[in-house]
């Protein structure tokens, strides 16, 4: 149609007949570009030149000039505290990561395919998902407050309850004991977001031809057959989404210790967020140093998003390769 | 023609409101705050007196550290711009950041004088001093000092105490608090702690140091805060103390129950933090009256509690007033005046402090007003059985020594007790560890700082 308006000699009977609507596109998705490139994309390339500059404090935001990679040296210099404190902070992270990744994952799995097996024909379907939900709509401050208080000493309901049925004497201190602290954590994590995972799994399965599961059940196939023959494989994109959005999201923790550990006990609960945090906004205010830190995780996360989907996309090439053959 | 006559109307209107702005000759303040504190104050008491005066009242709160980051924002930015505060108020927390950098201007600036301030007390005007110049840059309108409250009923039952001063004589330093201590617990057979935890001690004990965190950009970690690590080990290992932390669950319920004897508190934390918590269904709304009957019928500790100077005078929290020095550079003097009549209005002027203390029973900061009161026979607190807080709150706030306040108070105590008293107290380190720790952890966030 725009090649036709071209036209001089019929352009303006054509012009009036068909009126381009497309324009008013641009206007409803512009809000969220200038919020985007305002409050996103300008503070990403913003961080990336500060961490190159000496803007340590407020008075040299503004008023800072570039020192070249000293600050990511920091970071890399491993003999250094801010290094230690770095790359320890990043070990906490990962391993709290993996342990509310693998559950979550797993449990994730299990109820998706419970809950779309037309042989089992569960009950009360959508109010099992509704609770199961629940946690997620909860923010993760009131969340992390309430554990806190939940797993609190010598005074606490989890110690109180501990001591009345008699599985101990004494309180415990959950948040002196590293193992505790951080499966308190990992299980926040997990109990938060694995119904969310759920959901997206159960829409993953659900866009599989169902076609596939009645020759299946028509083949005899078991449960377990179906499940890890044909569905695990067909939601394999999905997996992978939620592989790389639980990493993006797992790495960048941040409101679960900060508010119910704040790193201790003797900063094994750290996260790589808490540790920017510090650098930036507690009392010193290095942002040359939290901006380093901050694009350093950014690479981090860039490079493991890029292996795990790099595993699991080259079976998928090779899978179509054999098919064409 | 409807129009026409409307927008004229608008205009005569506007027109109007500028020409009676104009007429006045006002001088407009811009006031940044944290709470609305100030501002209740200033429309009850400023504002009536000083109707030539305009205050815009800015508040930004301090969770996340939002305020100070405004501040810090408009300081670099354009700290002489019509946005930025003429005065601003500072909290304990980051009132030495704030009189000890260019910010804050030097009160002389604005004419007032040492004379002016001579009744301040001097904890609060040492807290509001540049360390490194002297230069005075904040005031308080109240004083912040600390004391020991201790439960009436459990120290005659077990310690044999029957007035404040016989209380006073067993805890006057740290050696008698511990055998105190110790006393309390076998008397109790364990029922009743000393105190909660070894943080509640703190913030009396770190007011015992010689020297501050930071002198001359050095760490330093004063000698007497190894005595408080045995204290501490003490409390903890031996069974001295309830072993929980402040603003827990543990520590609310040794102000209802008969499971703690003391609490270190300073003025506010006797109103607002103490008395609310003094029955299982009191709360902060509540009238002295409601509380009384609210503590008998369920069993609080309401009317039990007595007040002692303790081991240590110190200070704890407190809000100071400082002005921005690019403002007051750039000023008129009909508003340096202002500015300083703001200033001493609120902080130093006897006929507002002596309304406010009896109003709202705050403890003021200037001890004309202070003695004024205690002249008068006191404030008898029916919390206190009777006692007055008064007289041991201006003994208090004389004793305690401001000037081991720096900058980097706050984030210390933390990386202190999370670092080295908590770990060590409880003996999942040894010293050397502890303190390597806490030194490892300054390094990487003040890189500014020498650690030795």
């Amino acid at each position: 149609m725009q090649k036709a308006s071209a036209d001089p000699a019929i352009a303006p009977k054509r012009k009036r007949k068909s009126i381009s609507y497309d324009k008013y596109g641009y206007f409803f998705v512009a809000p969220f570009f200038i919020v985007f490139l305002v409050f996103q994309l300008y503070p990403i390339f913003f961080t990336f030149r500060t961490s190159l500059t000496d803007a340590a404090g407020w008075t040299k935001v503004l008023d800072n000039k570039i020192i070249g990679f000293d600050n990511f040296a920091k970071i890399f210099n491993f003999g250094s505290e801010i290094s230690k404190f770095f790359w320890q902070s990043l070990g906490n992270t990962v391993i709290m990561w993996i342990f509310n990744f693998i559950p979550q994952i797993g449990m994730a799995l299990i109820l998706a395919s419970w809950f779309t097996d037309s042989r089992m024909r569960l009950k009360f379907q959508g109010g099992f998902k509704v609770m199961i939900f629940m946690p997620n709509i909860i923010t993760a401050a009131t969340i992390g407050i309430l554990f806190m208080s939940l797993f609190g000493y010598p005074i606490a309901p989890i110690n109180t309850l501990m001591q009345q049925i008699g599985f101990s004497h004494s309180p415990f201190e959950f948040f002196r004991s590293t193992t505790a602290a951080r499966g308190i954590t990992s299980f926040i994590q997990w109990w938060m977001w694995y119904g969310n995972t759920m959901i997206i799994m159960i829409a993953g399965i659900l866009g599989i031809n169902t076609a596939l599961f009645e020759a299946a059940l028509v083949d005899g196939c078991s449960s377990r057959q179906t499940f890890w023959k044909i569905t695990l494989p067909l939601i394999k994109p999905i997996l992978l989404y939620n592989l790389v959005t639980s990493l993006v999201g797992g790495l960048t923790m941040f409101d679960i210790p900060h508010l119910m550990t704040q790193g201790n006990p003797n900063y094994t609960t750290n996260t790589v967020a808490r540790f920017i945090y510090q650098q930036g906004f507690e009392t010193p205010n290095n942002f040359n140093v939290a901006s380093a830190a901050s694009v350093v995780l950014f690479g981090i996360i860039v490079i493991c998003s890029l292996i795990l989907s790099a595993i699991m996309k080259d079976r998928d090439k090779v899978k179509s390769k054999g098919a064409k053959k | 023609m409807k129009k026409v006559v409307s927008l004229l109307m608008v205009l005569m209107l506007l027109v109007g409101c500028v020409s009676f702005a104009a007429a006045e000759e006002e001088i407009v303040l811009n006031v940044w705050s944290f709470t609305n504190e100030l501002e209740g104050m200033i429309e009850k008491y400023y504002a009536p007196s000083h109707p030539n005066v305009k205050i815009n009242y800015t508040i930004y709160p301090t969770d996340g550290g939002e305020y100070t980051s405004k501040v810090d924002n408009i300081m670099a930015a354009a700290a002489a711009s019509d946005e930025a505060p003429d005065i601003f108020t500072l909290e304990a927390a980051f009132v030495k950041k704030y009189v000890n950098s260019p910010v804050t201007a030097d009160l002389a600036k604005v004419g007032i004088t040492e004379e002016d301030v001579a009744a301040a007390i001097p904890v609060m005007k040492q807290i509001g001093t540049n360390t490194a110049t002297g230069e005075l840059k904040g005031l308080s309108w109240q004083a912040t000092p600390g004391a020991l409250m201790y439960r009436a009923s459990l120290a005659e039952k077990y310690l044999g105490v029957k007035t404040p001063e016989e209380f006073q004589a067993k805890v006057a330093d740290w050696d008698l608090f511990m055998e105190t201590a110790a006393e309390v617990n076998e008397k109790s057979e364990g029922a009743t702690k000393m105190v909660v935890g070894a943080g509640d001690i703190w913030n009396a004990f770190n007011f015992g140091r010689e020297q501050g965190w930071v002198v001359d950009g050095k760490l330093v970690i004063d000698p007497i805060l190894y005595d408080y690590l045995d204290l501490a080990v003490e409390l903890e290992q031996d069974d001295l103390s309830n072993k929980g932390n402040a603003w827990t669950e543990a520590w609310f319920l040794g102000m209802k129950s008969d499971t703690t004897l003391c609490f270190f508190l300073p003025t506010w934390g006797l109103h607002y933090t103490l008395k609310p918590n003094c029955g299982y269904t009191t709360n902060d709304k509540m009238n002295d009256a409601e509380m009384k009957a609210a503590c008998e019928a369920d069993g609080g500790t309401y009317g039990d509690w007595r007040m002692v100077a303790g081991p240590v005078g110190y200070s704890w929290g407190g809000t100071w007033i400082g002005a921005n020095d690019a403002k007051v550079a750039a000023a008129s003097d009909a508003k340096k005046a202002a500015i300083k009549d703001f200033i001493l209005f609120f902080t130093m002027s006897e006929e507002f402090l002596y309304t406010y203390a009896k109003d709202s029973g705050d403890f003021v900061g200037s001890n004309a007003v202070v003695d004024k009161i205690l002249a008068e026979g006191g404030t008898p607190n029916p919390f206190l059985g009777g006692q007055d807080h008064y007289t041991i709150f201006a003994e208090a706030a004389n004793l305690a020594n401001g000037s081991i306040m720096t900058d980097y108070d706050e984030k210390m105590n933390s990386l202190w007790s999370d670092h080295v008293t908590t770990p060590y107290s409880k003996g999942e380190v040894d010293l050397d560890t502890a303190i390597a720790n806490f030194k490892a952890q300054v390094t990487a966030q003040f890189p500014e700082l020498i650690v030795e």
